[in-house]
């Protein structure tokens, strides 16, 4: 029973790895066949639309979506959990189904609160 | 006048060839041997008809079509031909190449361009082969400074997730390479994957234009992967079952598209924002930041790249048929029965020597499953080119916009789409007591 469920998923891996073995080489094949031009001074720099690059690469950027990640946290648990409800909806009681509302009231008035404090504060 | 190489001596050709020799026996040992041991001990052959294949019975069996045919069957069973080449890889990558050169040719028609016209005479259509050949033969430039084992695997990488996620999906009963009960759990954990790997090629290349392409692809997972998940909530809701297969089977008389056309729109949004399409393609907006993540990847790079996100693209149009639009259901296009002179009287292959006759099993696939291939590759062609449209009419979303749509809209229409569902479930509509 278990081997079985393992099997299944293993086979998802049995793609990954032809997929790596037959596209790999792709890879050595053009390294192999592909001219090698002599190094320039400007060959090998990051690409800067032609200027040369100032700074370092891995750098900071201002993004600002902090309370979105924090918002995505929450819910992309809380989108997993319904999975766990909806996939035996039909199994269950109907009585069962008045808890779940009560939680998506709960989740969805949170989510609406936060997406009016980032509007209200202006995060973007 | 023609002479030796002037450099040519008697010794150094002797020592070319005793060299090769050399070389060849190293090799045979080292990986023939090893290799036909474990041919012989240690892998199961298979039976047939209560019989135990041997390589020598297979070698026999290479001789004579009718011999070989048990074989040839019992080899298209296997996991080794679903990875490979049906329902796996080599069905998805030649849709991908096919979807490549439809798409160029289709946007061309739609800003008045002609497109790839001249490589294979007839309207271009060896274009795609040309250019596989220009990107393998250039160089691979690497930037100074860059993560070099992250950067060599991240083609690979993303064009490997792309193929687990094609691993994914059911073609047509029982054709699929991995039938898992939580197939759609699995789908998400694949798809979550692909922004890791974009940050990845990002922070990678030391340079700023793919890591602000990163970003802007985390970003864009972020407001969409919500509404994806939540959208597709009410068919689980409806079917009771993660299983791709039995949501395709579940839909043997009607589409989930009609019952649910919100959560198919919704789906559909989301599919164009993973990946990467027209509307939502921030991460890699040429316009903007260069090509986005891909700035830094040159040559074969590039190619892997592409392809995977084209793999990927088959496997969302095909995951959006099998959820929304039933997957191999549709009525008889291929004969039912197979012909009867196929099963009398056997195929002739070559017509003066040889007829073969009466051969047990003929129809190499039963009728089903090339009538639901069919089915598949049409509606999955539909969807394709409904993904494809939107490139050649729109333009593309600011980034404030974008999380707009994710956040404030979509999510809002898939908590819509679950109070259909539900509706449908004890409105008696659907489930027990109900249809279906």
């Amino acid at each position: 029973m278990v081997g079985e469920t393992v099997a299944g998923y293993s086979n998802v891996l049995f793609m990954f790895g032809f997929a790596v073995l037959a596209l790999a080489p792709a890879l050595v094949i053009s390294r192999m066949i592909s001219p090698r031009t002599k190094s320039n001074p400007v060959k090998f720099l990051p690409m800067e639309c032609g200027q040369v690059p100032s700074g370092a690469g891995r750098t900071h950027f201002m993004m600002q979506y902090y309370a979105y990640i924090l918002m995505f946290v929450i819910f992309d648990v809380m989108a997993i959990f319904l999975y766990a409800w909806g996939s035996t909806l039909l199994d269950l009681p109907k009585e069962a189904t008045l808890p779940i509302l009560a939680f998506l009231g709960i989740m969805f008035a949170a989510m609406a609160f936060a997406l009016y404090q980032t509007k209200r504060k202006n995060i973007w | 006048m023609s002479v030796i190489a002037p450099k040519f001596r008697l010794g150094y050709l002797v020592k070319g060839i005793t060299d090769n020799i050399f070389w060849i026996i190293v090799l045979l040992t080292l990986i023939g041997i090893p290799a036909v041991q474990i041919v012989l001990i240690y892998i199961d052959f298979p039976v047939i008809d209560g019989e135990i294949w041997n390589p020598f019975r297979v070698f026999d069996a290479m001789t004579h079509p009718e011999r070989a045919l048990p074989l040839v069957k019992n080899f298209m069973q296997t996991d080794l031909f679903k990875v490979v080449a049906f329902p796996g890889f080599g069905f998805a990558a030649l849709i991908a190449a096919a979807v490549i050169f439809v798409e160029r040719k289709m946007l061309a028609k739609l800003q008045l361009r002609v497109g790839p016209f001249y490589c294979g005479k007839v309207e271009g259509i060896l274009q795609l082969m040309a250019d596989g050949l220009k990107l393998i033969s250039k160089e691979i430039i690497i930037p100074a400074k860059a993560d070099k084992p992250l950067f060599w695997a991240v083609p690979v990488l993303f064009a490997a997730t792309a193929g687990a996620f094609v691993a994914l999906i059911p073609v047509a009963p029982g054709w699929v390479v991995a039938d898992i009960d939580l197939g759609l759990l699995a789908v998400f954990a694949v798809i979550g994957f692909f922004p890791i790997i974009t940050i990845l090629a990002g922070w990678a290349s030391n340079s700023k234009f793919p890591f602000i392409g990163g970003i802007r692809a985390l970003y864009q997972m972020v407001s969409f992967e919500i509404p994806l998940i939540l959208s597709l909530l009410g068919i689980v809701m409806l079917t009771g079952t993660l299983n791709l297969s039995e949501i395709v089977e579940s839909q043997v008389n009607f589409p989930w598209i009609i019952f649910m056309p919100i959560g198919a729109i919704v789906f559909f949004i989301c599919i164009l924002a993973e990946l990467e399409r027209i509307p939502f393609d921030l991460p890699e907006a040429e316009s903007e930041i260069v090509a986005g993540w891909l700035t830094e990847l040159s040559g074969m790079m590039y190619g892997l790249v592409q392809l995977g996100s084209y793999l990927k693209l088959y496997a969302f149009a095909a995951l959006f048929v099998v959820l929304f639009l039933g997957g191999w259901n549709g009525p008889w296009v291929y004969p039912i029965e197979p012909m009867a002179e196929i099963i009398t009287d056997g195929i002739v292959i070559m017509p003066d020597a040889l007829v073969i006759k009466d051969i047990p099993g003929l129809p190499l696939f039963p009728q089903e499953m090339i009538n639901g291939t069919i089915w598949f590759i049409l509606k999955t062609a539909a969807v394709i080119f409904f993904i494809l449209l939107p490139r050649g009419v729109f333009p593309r979303v600011r980034i404030d916009l974008l999380l707009k749509i994710g956040w404030y809209k979509l999510i809002v229409l898939a908590f819509i789409n679950i109070f259909i569902a539900l509706a449908l479930v004890y409105g008696g509509i659907i489930g027990p007591g109900g249809i279906m």
